[in-house]
Order: C-alpha cells, then structure tokens, then sequence
C-alpha cells in the first residue's frame, strides 16, 4: 500500500520533487535555473533542498563551468521512488475504488 | 500522515503545475536549435554546389566549421541550465566511427566526386545520430534511418537532380524534426 511521505508532502519540496521528476534518469539542472522555473528564492530553494538531499531522494553536484561555480540538482533512483509512491498514495485518497 | 480529498486534490494539482513548468523547459533544450542550424547549413552547401559549382563545394569545409562551432555554442549555453553528465563509452564509440570513416576512403582509394564526397560525409554523420539515438533520444534513431535512405536514394537515383534533393530532402527533414521535437516531441 503506498504511503504519503512527509519529507515530499511539503508544498515547495512538492513542486521541487515533481520538476526533477520529469527529468530524464542521469540529467541534472541548474540551481538557478530551477529556482527561476519554480519562482522560489536561493535561501528558500537551498533549504528545501538540503531537506530532500538529507532524505536521499535527490544528489547535488557542485562544479565550475567557465570558472563560475554552478550546483546542478539530479533526482536520484531512491527519489523517483518515493515520489511515485507518493503520488500513487495521493491518487487513492482521491480515489480509493482503486485500491486493491 | 491522514489528508483530505480537497487537499490530496491540490497537491496533485501542484505537481501538475510543476511537471508542466519542467516539461516546457526540457522542451528548450532539445536539439531543434541544433537541427534548425544543420538544416540552413545543408541547404546552403547544396545551393552553393548547384549555382557555383567546385568554387561553391570548396566553401564546404568552412560552412562545416561554423556549424561545429554554432554546435559547441549552443551545447555550452544549454548544458549550463540542463545537462546529462557526458558518458565517456559514447564519446568513444563516436571517437572510431569518425576515425574509420576517416580511413575508409583512403584504404579504398576510391575516387570521388563532390556528391558522392557530400553523400559519404551526410551517411558518417547520420551513423553518429543513430548512434546517439540508440543511446539517448529516439527521434535522433528515426532522423538518421530516414536521412540514411534519402541520401542514397538521392545519390542513385537522382544524380542530375542530386543537389536540389539534398536541399530539399536532406536539409528539409533536419528542419521539419526541429520543429518537430520543440513542439510534439514528450
């Protein structure tokens, strides 16, 4: 029975595990850019983010590109998991004829 | 953890939202830009060869390098927003496709003209898309199966017409995919 998580069900972790969700397996995105795509703020976006790395649900890697530091942000296969059982968990409140 | 349907409903509706927003910015870093480019490029080749003949041909190599470099642009500048960390067996499975098709025509000795010049460096070039295409996006496998056949059929069977085709089926279809993969493509 799929259960809800609560490191996921907060709102901006939501919106953060459903946009990296939709990534394919081994890509990763920028922090900037993901923080300009879900209209967060660098604190807000780094704290939510610290949360779900602790969780093990996504990896980040800190790089330089043209020797400007850059942080790209991968779910990881543990992440896409708990995230599918969540969303399989929200879905059979809504409609729980599916459960089985 | 105990929810509402009201509530349940919303944060389903919230990922929603946040899927959409990803999948219209994934949607830009596909390779359109890429096509769009090589498509203009391959027209360009072939018009220069049908109005100006071997002076247009030996522009060829340069058109060739500006898109290489257009190419490393556009990667650079999308990689530093989405980027899929670089598989090194790739690089080298493309590595010795460029290397044996560099050897081929010198172990043949086989002498060319410009369309057939043109039609082996087109093929070499659709291999390492279907290559890339096996390993990472289909349409790239789709594009270099179809591109493959009308280069040959082009080169074949219509050598009177060869550069308009190449035009027109060569640089067309790299364009049509473009838009093709910024607008359908999932």
């Amino acid at each position: 029975m799929p259960e809800l998580d609560p490191v996921i069900h907060q709102p901006v972790r939501l919106q953060i595990m459903a946009a990296l969700s939709h990534l394919a397996p081994r890509e990763q995105v920028d922090f900037t850019y993901l923080k300009t795509k879900l209209a967060l703020t660098d604190g807000n976006l780094g704290a939510h983010l610290a949360t779900i790395e602790q969780a093990g649900y996504i990896a980040i890697e800190k790089t330089f590109i043209a020797r400007k530091p850059k942080t790209f942000v991968a779910l990881t296969a543990a992440g896409r998991r708990a995230f599918a059982e969540h969303v399989a968990a929200l879905t059979l409140i809504l409609h729980p004829q599916h459960r089985s | 953890m105990q929810l509402s349907s009201e509530e349940a409903a919303r944060a389903l509706a919230a990922i929603q939202t946040s899927r959409d927003a990803m999948r219209s910015a994934i949607r830009a870093h596909r390779g359109h830009y890429h096509l769009w480019m090589w498509g203009l490029i391959w027209i360009a080749m072939a018009m220069l060869a049908e109005f100006r003949g071997p002076a247009g041909v030996r522009l060829f190599p340069w058109l060739s390098l500006g898109g290489v470099a257009g190419s490393f642009v556009l990667g650079f500048i999308q990689g530093s927003q989405i980027r899929m960390p670089v598989d090194k067996r790739f690089l080298g499975v493309l590595a010795a496709v460029i290397f044996f098709a560099a050897l081929w025509p010198l172990v043949l000795r086989a002498p060319a003209d410009n369309q057939a010049i043109f039609a082996y460096l087109g093929l070499v070039v659709m291999l390492c898309y279907i290559i890339a295409g096996i390993w990472f996006d289909t349409y790239l496998l789709w594009l270099g199966l179809v591109m493959t056949a009308l280069i040959l059929v082009g080169l074949f069977c219509f050598t009177g017409i060869f550069w308009w085709w190449i035009a027109v089926f060569g640089g067309g279809p790299l364009i049509a995919t473009g838009f093709y993969v910024r607008y359908f493509w999932q």
